[in-house]
């Protein structure tokens, strides 16, 4: 289970980093919307650093800085990275849950649930048609 | 006391119903039925007919599908009312049927051919904002059966379980 959950937790690590790339190249709502997803990657890395300290397993911590899949230099592909970096965190939390159960399904489920609505709202602000995926998380 | 289901002899843990009585007390009751002449109330009940075993328990996933079709019909007949919505719901109809394709994989059943899904009465009677409304309502009662069927899953089908729970919840976006 810890070793799911960790790998959970260095996903957020990545997602709050790749926000603070995302948040300088937009404007109005979608800067808004990049600071709620990104105080929400936050919020999840809290609770998973904590759950992780109690347990006393390995608690990832955040690298200094990350590759990204591809240049960030404008409105669209900031929302392109938004999209992929929702995907990407959705795929762990996703396998996170047969590791899982109780309590800690549930949070995976939430973490799951929650990536696939915002990489969905990233999708129809970036014009990306359909919006929705069949199997959120799922390997494609 | 009512005796409305199987007992099977030479088990040695059997249970009536939800009740639990031991094979001791059925004996003693079914005693007791006898002196007082009341033995009809065990009429169908197995006990020394050898009835063969009812089938086995629908699986617990069964009702998932059974929902994720119910949707996927809610979705066709609202684009068959408004074509105009056709672009917005068609993907998330897909998803519905995908998720049941997928749920009776896994589960071993087989789908009702399409035909056979009755069309989901009321649905596009009203205007287009009353029928978004009312497959708001329906997705969100599908994604909470989703994702309470996730958390009792065995760990083979809980990613599968998940990934429809979340995609529910992604269809209501589409849906506001």
């Amino acid at each position: 289970m810890s070793e799911a959950l960790a790998a959970a937790l260095a996903a957020e690590h990545a997602a709050v980093y790749a926000y603070g790339v995302i948040g300088v190249r937009l404007s109005g709502g979608a800067a808004e919307q990049a600071r709620s997803a990104e105080a929400a990657h936050r919020s999840r890395r809290d609770g998973l650093v904590l759950l992780l300290t109690e347990q006393g397993g390995p608690v990832p911590a955040a690298e200094p800085a990350y590759a990204l899949p591809f240049a960030v230099t404008d409105r669209a592909s900031a929302l392109r990275l938004a999209v992929e970096v929702e995907e990407r965190t959705g795929a762990v939390w996703r396998a996170a849950l047969p590791a899982t159960e109780g309590a800690q399904r549930t949070r995976a489920l939430d973490g799951l649930t929650d990536t696939a609505v915002r990489a969905t709202r990233w999708r129809r602000a970036a014009g990306v048609s359909p919006a929705t995926v069949p199997f959120p998380g799922r390997p494609t | 006391m009512v005796l409305t289901c199987r007992v099977r002899i030479g088990n040695t843990n059997q249970t009536i119903g939800a009740t639990g009585r031991s094979r001791r007390e059925v004996v003693r009751a079914v005693a007791l039925a006898a002196l007082v002449g009341a033995t009809g109330t065990l009429t169908g009940c197995g006990l020394f007919g050898g009835e063969p075993d009812p089938p086995p328990a629908p699986d617990p996933l069964a009702p998932l599908i059974t929902g994720a079709l119910d949707l996927a019909g809610r979705y066709e007949t609202t684009i068959a009312a408004f074509p105009e919505l056709a672009d917005r719901l068609r993907p998330v109809a897909e998803a519905h049927r995908a998720h049941a394709a997928e749920l009776a994989r896994v589960t071993g059943t087989a789908l009702p051919s399409a035909t056979a899904t009755a069309p989901t009465p009321g649905t596009g009677a009203g205007g287009v904002s009353e029928t978004l409304g009312q497959l708001r309502e329906a997705e969100q009662q599908g994604r909470e059966a989703a994702a309470k069927a996730c958390a009792g899953a065995p760990a083979s089908r809980a990613a599968l379980v998940g990934s429809i729970a979340a995609a529910r919840a992604t269809h209501l976006e589409v849906l506001r």
